[in-house]
């Protein structure tokens, strides 16, 4: 799949400033995202030290030897890279992007390369480098399509993954995910949202009656409930945006009848460390098995969401005791699991319209979960298309890596980002998208609106809901007639027979 | 002139060909190292070998890639490669000096397919040139060592086709094959130094990728620690 160039206009827009230039002056960084103030003088010495702090305490140093005697330099990642597809800049190949950080390790931290530095006296990391980087890894939506597609295997995602991370420990890196990662970690709420829990007790009371309401069912959001085999983490802003996905989840659960719980202690499965600091990942995934631990719950399970789950799973095990780490689950797994094993009762053609599934890039691109969802879907969808490229060669939302959550440069992110995304979408003539992943829907919706495609944006869960068929035994008894004419039938909520057996 | 030829095929042979053999031995076993070293550290020890041993074969063996994109000049380069491989190895000429000077020989390719395999590697090699040259995405990125490989790589073709097939005056031949033999042995040298080195360290690349993820357990406060930064807030 290839995109066309963005016009003129789009790119005026797309890369108009965005901060005061007096705030440019004053950090000397030209970047689009908004930073928090930090030092700025001597720069590149800081950068090299973390850069060296950071080699010398983990695994990367060895892949930038292979990567740097490898690059073959073929430029064949530029037909993989949705951005630079749109923008047609030399900077944005993905192996250009790559060479910004082999470039400083060549020179700083290989013997020939200080070596040869020193005796030409060129190559050194100056502050043009660093504002070179700061644009350059915030422009890449860290999709992983480039390092899938380059012949001698260079994982550019990854170097741009370290770029991000030695940035910010100078102090570089965008406001909006360091101002909700403090929050996570050291704020009053305890997660990125900042939704205290007596809120989340009551959105999720507010839910519950809804869900009664609308299905005549006794649907629970089980909180704090010890010794569930599902302690559930959803990115937390599905708290306040992805109502219907929750929705969905809990009319799974109570009609599989399996056990689950939120935890109150922490309930947030966002991990920023992914997209710009090891530390903060390993320090937000403790969270998520610490709380699990408190709970004695036996397995973490992520909500609708690609970064939370792929920092849940492949990073937990990292952090939290290797093999023997809580198993990580998606919430699309359990879902698939459960209707294979018959717990499970779907709609066939519960829904007529037609329907497409985008696959988040942290959840496919390592061949993770593919089948699961399409079955599904494809079992409640009269009219289910696939987009092209799709399961592991899926092309990025365009909000990948973070980007979705720096407000100001949505005009980026739905001119040059989403733009391949776009073009896709459209062929597809889909109404319904689908998209199990907080970042994905959130960016999704703004693309289709700055692009003007008439598709309605839904996660997974939210579409199982309406096809879900619950065992007769969970239905309670109708409503008189006269109260279902009522303008408002929750003037008067049926209280379910098992409603004094919830549990506590 | 002769004494030149001689010294090139002698002694000249011998110490750049081992330059090459211990260069690359060199890199692999500094990549073995990394990669034993990496996993060790490794907070998690679970590695996809399934999908990691697929996806190496899949770029060793590239079929399955080429036509997804940029086909024509995908299967210029495999094509390429394969003359670039085959021939010297498995050229009669080549053969019979390895038997004359280690007492064993391997299988060869007849003449006609050496001749050809010679013939369209010298051409894949010029249109890569040409490509690097005429693309602008490609002139992006490329270093002068970009530029210089597939103009080094072909002149041995080229001057050796000339020796095997060309009734040239002896003073030629001589001349020609000195240009075989010296640029080859620029190639051996500067081989393992280069970008070249992929033909040693392809195979791990997908595994490095892997393991390199797998982040050593714990690192947040000697990270910190080491940057004086330990407490500091968020
Ligand atoms: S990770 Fe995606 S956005 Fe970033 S350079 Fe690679 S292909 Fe482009």
């Amino acid at each position: 799949m290839r995109t066309t160039r963005i016009t003129e206009e789009e790119r005026a827009k797309a890369f108009a400033p965005t901060r005061k230039p007096e705030v440019t002056e004053r950090q000397q960084l030209d970047v689009r995202y908004h930073v928090e103030d930090f030092a700025v003088e001597d720069r590149p010495r800081r950068f090299l030290e973390a850069f060296a702090a950071i080699l010398r305490h983990s695994n990367y140093r060895f892949a930038l030897d292979h990567f740097i005697r490898m690059s073959a330099k073929c430029s064949r990642c530029s037909t993989q890279c949705q951005v630079y597809q749109a923008t047609g800049d030399p900077e944005d190949i993905p192996c250009k992007r790559s060479e910004l950080l082999l470039s400083v390790y060549r020179r700083h931290f290989t013997l020939a390369g200080s070596v040869r530095g020193r005796i030409l006296g060129t190559g050194h990391l100056t502050d043009e480098k660093i504002q070179e980087m700061a644009e350059s890894f915030w422009n890449c939506t860290a999709c992983r399509r480039c390092s899938m597609e380059c012949p001698v295997g260079i994982d550019h995602a990854l170097i741009t993954h370290l770029g991000r991370y030695i940035l910010s420990e100078i102090g570089i890196a965008p406001r909006a995910l360091v101002v909700s990662t403090r929050e996570q970690l050291e704020g009053k709420t305890g997660n990125t949202s900042a939704v205290p829990v007596p809120a989340l007790v009551d959105t999720l009371e507010f839910l519950e009656e809804d869900m009664e309401e609308e299905k005549h069912v006794a649907i629970k959001f089980p909180i704090d409930k010890e010794g569930a085999e599902f302690v559930f983490f959803p990115a937390v802003s599905d708290f306040l945006m992805e109502a219907e996905s929750l929705m969905g989840i809990a009319a799974v659960f109570t009609a599989t009848g399996d056990s689950w719980t939120i935890g109150t202690g922490y309930f947030d499965g966002i991990n920023y460390g992914l997209f710009y600091s090891d530390r903060i990942l390993e320090r937000v995934v403790t969270k998520v098995s610490d709380e699990t631990k408190r709970l004695k719950g036996e397995k973490v399970l992520i909500g609708e969401c690609g970064h939370a789950s792929r920092s849940a799973k492949y990073f937990l095990p990292v952090h939290c005791g290797g093999k023997d780490a809580l198993p990580v689950y998606n919430i699309m797994e359990y879902t698939y699991q459960a209707w294979k094993a018959g717990k499970l009762k779907l709609q066939p053609n519960a829904i007529p319209e037609r329907v497409t599934y985008h696959d988040p890039c942290n959840i496919a691109r390592q061949k993770w979960i593919l089948e699961q969802p399409r079955e599904l879907l494809k079992a409640i969808c009269a009219d289910y298309v696939e987009m092209t490229p799709n399961r592991e060669d899926n092309i990025c939302c365009g909000g990948g890596g973070g980007t979705v959550s720096i407000d100001e440069i949505r005009p980026y992110r739905t001119a040059v980002g989403g733009k391949a995304k776009a073009d896709q979408i459209r062929a597809t003539g889909a109404k319904y998208i689908v998209a199990p992943c907080a970042n994905c829907k959130k960016q999704l919706r703004e693309l289709v609106e700055d692009q003007g495609i008439d598709a309605e944006i839904v996660g997974l869960h939210d579409l199982l809901y309406k096809a879900i068929i619950f065992p007769d035994h969970m239905i309670q008894p109708a409503v008189p007639a006269d109260a279902e004419d009522e303008d408002n039938p929750a003037a008067e909520p049926v209280k379910p027979d098992s409603a004094g057996s919830a549990d506590e | 002139m002769e004494a030149l030829l001689d010294f090139a095929q002698g002694p000249l042979f011998r110490l750049t060909f081992a330059i090459m053999i211990l260069g690359l031995l060199r890199i692999l076993i500094l990549d073995i190292v990394g990669m034993v070293e990496a996993y060790r550290k490794a907070g998690d020890k679970s590695i996809p070998w399934g999908l990691t041993i697929s996806r190496t074969l899949e770029w060793l063996f590239p079929v399955k890639r080429i036509l997804n994109h940029r086909p024509i000049y995908s299967i210029i380069s495999i094509l390429f490669h394969i003359g670039l491989i085959i021939t010297p190895i498995f050229l009669f000429a080549h053969v019979r000096l390895w038997e004359q000077g280690v007492g064993f020989g391997w299988w060869t390719l007849s003449p006609q397919v050496a001749d050809t395999l010679t013939i369209t590697t010298i051409v894949f090699g010029l249109l890569l040139f040409l490509g690097r040259v005429g693309v602008s995405r490609a002139r992006a990125l490329s270093r002068p060592q970009d530029y210089l490989w597939p103009v080094l790589l072909i002149i041995p073709f080229i001057s050796g086709y000339l020796c095997a097939n060309m009734g040239v005056s002896p003073a030629v031949y001589q001349a020609s094959m000195l240009v075989h033999v010296l640029s080859g042995e620029l190639i051996f040298v500067a081989l393992p130094f280069t970008k070249i080195a992929h033909c040693v360290l392809m195979p791990f690349s997908q595994l490095v990728s892997v393991l390199a993820w797998k982040f050593p357990a714990r690192v947040d406060e000697d990270v910190a620690t080491t940057l004086d930064k330990k407490g500091a807030p968020v």
